[in-house]
């Protein structure tokens, strides 16, 4: 196993609103090693995003806040850390994009303007060695004419070519860790697979690590080394791509895959999950999953399922693995 | 690449002002001729009422006015002469009104520029603290004052302030001094109940307008791709929210000026007794001056002209997204 | 099922039918009123009675229908609007002030009675000393003069009494807001909306026409126009309303044309809706709420203009508006300084009041705000 470079546990973030208390990640724990791909899946809603927010404390504080956990970069408790240190990790060590490129960037500002001003900021260099580093950024993801595109204003450029420049932008620091939330949701099929091609690229020459949060399974067979599905904001299995996508444990994950079309079969209805995702203000007891889940137990309703670990690396939290649920 | 579009679009927007200039220029003539009363009638009437001979009188009225050419040779007159810079006599105060105009619009500037300084800076100020600190003491109290502030009707104000300041207190004149120098620390000292006064509602106004305009971008996507980049909050704040709350700004501080500054700096002036375009206008009202207070309108609407294009110039400028071509 | 739909468009058309007959029976019997009062007796009705009568039948006949018609919606945005206190205040202050001036006249004396006597009294609870130089003794004696609840907010330098001059103020502003700001409002969406339906060459003449009535600063318009034409309330307030149309045209025209692209107003044509049905069904329903809060932010700086023209002498000197009151109050600063306090408060609260209200409402009816 490679080393960790980023390690949460009982990551627990909740929104508090008029309405109720939103447990919108309610114990996470994870592990991010070096130069390794995982991706984070589940479906909308499910805590992905806040999880991702959290580590770079980007939660909007009014109404959200991380009420317990912890994440440790590189042995440092991120959760601990004064604002102005985080600052400092932000964008440097650990960098993150957005799904829709076209609200992420500022609109009033050039490209190019843009990326010196996150290497001025971090690597604290003349505004001329900045621009030559973001011109050389551009042309590593891909953008023609890069001495141009980067006096161009984001509404200037297609949607395939923000998104680039966005990578781009993120890695102008040459961070340890990108974190990528769902950059294919927003853009359309070629663009998707040029955005696909851009990342392999990066895992290729760059030795950092990807957590890449997406809701396709398709794509996180393209890319990734590990996967976390989450489920109600809690996780509902781990393990290696090939792993999972073979020999999926928790049924919520196995229906994902199941749901997956298959252009070879030929079927007259497209499977799906029956029910809906759980309220995160007012939850079902137990698992979140029971009220859908075809294989639910007694106890399903009662407790939550611990993790039960079925091979080295492989993490499953249900109560059909459990010792518990093997009593029936 | 964006400039060739703009100098085009800068000499259309020059060309409709010239368009508009004309048209205010023209319903100013049509409603001073269709008004009940020509300018010759009242001042005939004074002079009647004072005993005098009316006939000869009449005859040199009329010959100065045109009354007695059709009507469109009296609006051709009307415009060549505006444009020679004759703007006619003023009867009230015997002089040329371009005179009684150059010698009094230095006061109402200074009152206009003083106002708007002291609003625009303090208004815009809270307002960006108010909507950063949202739901907070602070945010409460400003939007509460700024209530006030733009509810609170200008003259009333004015004439409160001097109740409690002036009468109660003593601190200042009832009046304006003008043999004050301009640039001296006393004059700056008895404009400052008029800049209150003028000043209070267009700061209300700020407040709101620029907490509004804050909230509006503090919500959106690219503010979290900021602090994500890991900037210091106030550079967030202060640059990519604020340059992006400007454009709306922008835009209804300009809509105000005409509504709103002008007639607030009229009706500042006349409670105040500030010698400006304002307070002579008025005074030319009561005493039948027709040409001072053509004068003084048409001016206003020039000058409102002219914020409009620089504004609307200066927005294209700043929006790199808005394109008119 | 289609047997049911066509009794009800039957009985629907009926009703539509029995409302305009109706209203046309009502103008009929207030036209015979008016004739007799013209030709035959003397004044049964003032003018405004008239004009109230007929806003009123119309009101009842076509506005309570609709209200009805939509009162689910009416009762939902009614909730989100009550939530903000300070709203729900203005609409309290807003309809005491109403009532004030419907019924304050019954309780209070004539306004315009001067009475020398009682000249310059204080309100209550307040002294005031004066120097009085007395002729025959050659001495300044001091007089000491409180206020009596007789006058409670005390008299002006004529002796006429505040309070009732206050009663009567409201009345005028209350019916400047109204009757400036409809005239302003009407003006406005018709050409905000014809601009933005028709579109093309018409939309360029009408927002250039639009831009020419801007560049003028309102007030100065406004006083100009006064000054030529003369101070009389009826001609200010249409002046007000025929000079203040033109930011709300702007802003109706603005949302008209992106209702227009919107996708409803694409599927109503592809259903075989007619250009009227959709203006009348999608359009205005949809402008409506932005036209009520373009109506209540617009009442105060109705009234204040109104009051302005008062306070600096062009009002009409026949209407005791809270702006004149105010200008006397302000020549006798030092002695009677209430007269020039009370008037001003009023005017202060009622604004403040109708802020509040359409700040509240705005508020109700914006989807994205969260309530």
């Amino acid at each position: 196993m490679t080393d960790v470079i980023l390690r949460i546990r009982n990551l627990r973030t909740y929104f508090f609103t008029r309405r109720g208390i939103v447990k919108a990640v309610d114990g996470v724990d994870f592990d991010l090693g070096k130069s390794e791909c995982l991706c984070l899946v589940g479906e909308s809603g499910c805590g992905k995003t806040v999880t991702a927010l959290s580590i770079l404390s980007l939660i909007d504080s009014p109404p959200g806040r991380i009420v317990g956990g912890e994440i440790y970069y590189n042995n440092l408790n991120l959760l601990e850390c004064p604002p102005d240190q985080i600052r400092r990790i932000r964008g440097k060590e650990i960098a993150m994009i957005f799904q829709d490129a076209q609200s992420a960037l500022n609109p009033v500002f050039t490209i190019g303007d843009q990326v010196v001003e996150q290497v001025k900021l971090h690597l604290g260099t003349t505004t001329r060695e900045a621009k030559e580093k973001a011109i050389s950024l551009l042309e590593e993801v891909g953008i023609p004419t890069p001495e141009k595109v980067a006096n161009y204003y984001p509404h200037q450029l297609s949607g395939g070519m923000r998104q680039r420049a966005m990578i781009a932008m993120s890695l102008s620091c040459d961070p340890q860790i990108l974190i990528a939330d769902e950059p294919t949701t927003a853009v359309d099929v070629t663009v998707k697979a040029q955005i696909m091609d851009i990342f392999n690229q990066l895992k290729n020459t760059r030795q950092m690590s990807l957590l890449f949060i997406t809701h396709e399974l398709s794509i996180v067979s393209e890319i990734g080394d590990r996967i976390l599905v989450m489920y109600g904001g809690r996780v509902a299995e781990t393990t290696t791509v090939s792993e999972l996508l073979n020999n999926p444990k928790h049924p919520y994950t196995a229906s994902l895959i199941k749901c997956l079309p298959d252009i070879t079969q030929v079927r007259d209805r497209l499977e799906t999950i029956p029910g809906t995702v759980p309220s995160l203000i007012d939850p079902p007891g137990g698992c979140l999953f029971h009220p859908r889940c075809d294989k639910a137990l007694p106890i399903c309703r009662e407790e939550k399922p611990p993790p039960v670990t079925i091979t080295n690396g492989h993490t499953v939290f249900c109560h059909l693995y459990s010792r518990k649920g093997e009593m029936g | 690449m964006r400039k060739t579009w703009l100098r085009d679009y800068i000499i259309k927007r020059l060309l409709i002002a010239v368009i508009i200039a004309w048209a205010v220029l023209t319903i100013t003539f049509v409603l001073v001729r269709v008004g009940p009363t020509s300018p010759a009638d009242k001042y005939l009437a004074n002079l009647a009422a004072r005993g005098q001979d009316t006939a000869q009188v009449v005859a040199a009225i009329e010959a100065r006015y045109g009354v007695d050419r059709p009507i469109y040779e009296q609006y051709i007159n009307y415009i060549v002469n505006l444009g020679r810079g004759d703007w006619g006599w003023s009867l009230s105060t015997s002089m040329p009104v371009t005179e009684l105009i150059k010698t009094h619009w230095i006061y109402s500037f200074q009152l206009i520029f003083l106002s708007s300084i002291f609003a625009a800076l303090i208004g815009i100020l809270i307002g960006i603290y108010s909507a950063v600190r949202q739901y907070s003491k602070t945010d409460y109290i400003a939007t509460f004052f700024s209530f006030i502030g733009i509810s609170i009707p200008n003259f009333w104000l004015g004439v409160m302030l001097i109740l409690l300041f002036s009468v109660q207190l003593g601190l200042f004149k009832t009046y304006y001094d003008t043999s004050l120098p301009l640039l001296s620390l006393a004059n700056l000292k008895q404009l400052i109940l008029p800049v209150i006064t003028l000043g209070t509602g267009m700061l209300a106004g700020y407040t709101r307008y620029t907490r509004s305009a804050m909230l509006d971008n503090l919500r959106k996507e690219f503010v979290r791709t900021a602090r994500a980049k890991g900037l210091p909050e106030r550079t967030v704040i202060g640059k990519h929210v604020f340059r992006n709350a400007i454009l709306p700004l922008i835009t209804i501080i300009m809509f105000d000026l005409g509504s709103i500054v002008f007639g607030g700096a009229y009706l500042t002036e006349i409670i105040f007794g500030i010698p400006g375009l304002g307070q002579i206008s008025f005074n030319a009202i009561f005493a039948d001056d027709y040409a001072v207070v053509v004068a003084v309108t048409v001016i206003s609407a020039f000058l409102i002209l002219m914020i409009n294009l620089i504004t609307d110039i200066t927005y294209t400028y700043l929006d790199p997204r808005i394109r008119y071509d | 099922m289609t047997n049911r739909f066509k009794n009800i468009k039957h009985i629907a058309r009926k009703v539509g039918m029995v409302k305009n007959l109706a209203f046309i029976a009502v103008m009929a019997l207030l036209g015979v009123v008016l004739l007799l009062d013209i030709f035959v007796v003397e004044k049964i009705f003032g003018l405004l009675v008239y004009l109230y009568i007929v806003l009123g039948t119309l009101f009842i006949l076509y506005g309570i229908p609709s209200l009805y018609a939509s009162r689910r919606l009416i009762k939902y945005y009614w909730q989100r609007a009550s939530r903000n206190r300070l709203a729900v205040g203005g609409l309290a202050f807003i309809l005491f002030l109403i009532l004030l001036a419907i019924i304050g006249p019954l309780f209070t004396t004539d306004p315009t009675a001067a009475n020398f006597e009682e000249k310059n009294l204080p309100p209550v609870g307040f002294t005031l000393e004066e120097s009085v130089y007395d002729i025959k003794t050659g001495q300044f004696t001091t007089h000491r003069i409180t206020g009596t609840g007789e006058h409670p907010v005390g008299t002006d330098d004529k002796g006429r009494d505040l309070l009732a001059m206050i009663i009567s103020g409201a009345g005028v502003s209350l019916q400047v807001g109204l009757f400036a700001t409809g005239i302003a409002i009407a003006l406005g969406t018709l050409i905000g909306v014809t601009a933005a339906y028709l579109g093309g060459k018409m939309d360029n003449i009408l927002m250039r026409f639009t831009d020419i009535m801007m560049t003028f600063p309102f007030f100065l318009l406004l006083v100009f126009i006064v000054f030529i034409f003369g101070p009389n309330l009826v001609f200010i307030v249409i002046v007000i309303g025929l000079t203040g149309w033109t930011g709300t045209a702007r802003l109706i025209r603005s949302e008209s044309l992106s209702l227009r692209t919107r996708e409803f107003v694409m599927a109503s044509k592809a259903l075989g809706a007619s250009d009227n049905r959709i203006i009348l069904s999608h359009l205005i329903p949809n402008v409506i709420s932005l036209i009520i809060v373009i109506a209540t932010l617009s009442i105060p700086g109705v009234i204040l203009a109104e009051a302005a023209l008062s306070f600096i002498g062009l009002g009409d000197p026949n209407v005791a508006s809270w702006g004149m009151i105010l200008r006397a109050g302000q020549q006798n600063l030092d002695t009677t300084w209430w007269v020039a306090v009370a008037p001003g408060v009023m005017l202060f609260l009622t604004v403040l009041a109708f802020n509040f209200l359409g700040d509240g409402l705005r508020d109700a009816f914006d989807p994205r705000s969260n309530i």
